[in-house]
């Protein structure tokens, strides 16, 4: 069967900004068969580990497979959810605390669907993409973060 | 045939972030024994393997030119 969504790129270099997402969002309101959307923003986070805090997460992924897992995640999520549309953005590179790095938008007639592509994404990604993360300390010392 | 073996995450603090290429293994059973050989370290981290992109279990062929993907576990978002 011939799909009609193609694979799409998901990675930034850098942070995800408000802009980008602001703007993300304006773009929709052509797409007047919405009725709800979801949004979920990943956000570096500031953990502290044995006194050390982390200042920063540097992503790397395996790309071409992360694209290609994602590709069989989404057509799994659009054959499941009646959505209008799904975008996903992941950050590469050195992203601070307090930057977003994760951006997944479902939108969809009503909100159920929307929420819940959104959620079954999010879960996904985190489980299935081959990203790994880079906890940077102060001291710029690492330890390589894990998913819990 | 050649293969070549790529990693990332944590692995690249054991086998770096280049590319490297090992001869003469005919499966990937063979090829890890090889790796443990040259990195110690290697024996005790926990990864899967990719072949081509493509996730295996067990000791799968290797028909030469492939890539090897060592995958230590996924940590995106």
């Amino acid at each position: 069967m011939i799909t009609e969504r193609k694979p799409k790129n998901i990675f930034t270099q850098g942070p995800i900004t408000a802009s980008f997402i602001a703007d993300s969002i304006q773009k929709h309101d052509t797409k007047t068969n919405i009725g709800g959307h979801s949004i979920f923003l990943g956000q570096v986070r500031a953990d502290e580990i044995e006194g050390k805090k982390v200042t920063a997460i540097e992503y790397t992924a395996y790309e071409e497979m992360a694209l290609e897992k994602m590709h069989v995640i989404r057509e799994a999520i659009f054959a499941k959810y009646p959505l209008v549309c799904m975008h996903v953005h992941h950050s590469l590179g050195r992203i601070r605390a307090g930057e977003i790095c994760l951006f997944v938008f479902t939108s969809s007639a009503h909100r159920k669907a929307a929420i819940d592509a959104c959620t079954e994404t999010v879960e996904r990604l985190k489980a299935e993409l081959p990203i790994w993360g880079k906890e940077i300390f102060v001291d710029e010392s690492h330890q390589w973060k894990e998913n819990k | 045939m050649p293969v070549q073996v790529i990693v990332f995450g944590q692995l690249t603090d054991i086998l770096g972030n280049r590319p490297i290429t090992i001869d003469g293994v005919a499966d990937t059973g063979e090829l890890v024994a090889q790796l443990n050989q040259r990195y110690p370290a290697l024996a005790n981290a926990p990864y899967i393997i990719a072949v081509d992109k493509q996730i295996v279990n067990g000791n799968t062929t290797l028909a030469g030119n492939n890539t090897v993907a060592l995958l230590p576990p996924f940590a995106g978002g």
